[in-house]
């Protein structure tokens, strides 16, 4: 696929925000919004546990 | 280092009967927003029996001042009345609590422009809406709030598309 062909496969404001996310976002409830927000956060602290170990 | 809950933190605070609105990065979370957040920022009532029902569940929460966590400070009535930023440890991990923000908006200020949202099984609470979460942090104009104002503007306005 040719890289020019990506332009029909994303979509970006003028300043750079993905709209992509932000459309999926508002697809979840705000509960599963809050939820994947917790998992995330999670996700992150453990692997900054496990950098920190090594 | 323990968990995450912010759900559970949320939880703890309804159900000890605290009026409070969630703003800040997890507001725009709920909102739609994709922004990554560490801790809870809510505004309370600093109305008197709101205070009492909130140092209870700080209590409970174990929750004392992050500044210098080794004196183990504790809030008190005092500090809840206030119309300052008290920025907390409890055992779910960081909780602020705003007793203002913006120009002087507080709970009663604010509670017109945050409707109730479900945010989890049984637990519904007040939410600050997007337009006023953008306005505060246009006000204060800091550069961690001028860096995320692109992404709530765009979700404001695909918010807006789906619900004309």
């Amino acid at each position: 696929m040719a890289a020019d062909d990506l332009t029909d496969l994303t979509d970006y404001s003028p300043d750079g925000v993905d709209l992509t996310l932000i459309r999926w976002m508002l697809s979840l409830t705000p509960a599963e919004r809050l939820e994947y927000l917790e998992e995330r956060v999670n996700d992150i602290i453990a692997i900054r546990e496990l950098n920190a170990r090594t | 280092m323990p968990e995450r809950k912010l759900i559970a933190t949320l939880r703890a605070l309804h159900s000890g009967g605290v009026e409070f609105i969630l703003v800040g990065g997890l507001a725009a979370v709920v909102n739609g927003a994709p922004v990554d957040t560490f801790d809870i920022d809510v505004v309370h009532s600093r109305h008197p029996a709101n205070v009492d029902h909130l140092l209870s569940v700080l209590e409970a929460l174990d929750a004392m001042f992050r500044i210098q966590p080794e004196r183990r400070l504790k809030p008190n009535a005092s500090h809840l009345a206030s119309t300052g930023h008290l920025n907390l440890i409890t055992r779910y991990g960081p909780l602020d609590l705003l007793g203002t923000i913006g120009r002087d908006l507080g709970y009663q200020e604010l509670i017109s422009h945050s409707p109730e949202m479900d945010i989890s099984a049984g637990l519904r609470i007040r939410v600050l809406d997007l337009e006023t979460l953008i306005a505060v942090k246009e006000e204060l104009g800091g550069e961690k709030d001028r860096a995320v104002l692109p992404i709530l503007r765009r979700t404001l306005e695909e918010k807006r598309k789906r619900s004309p």
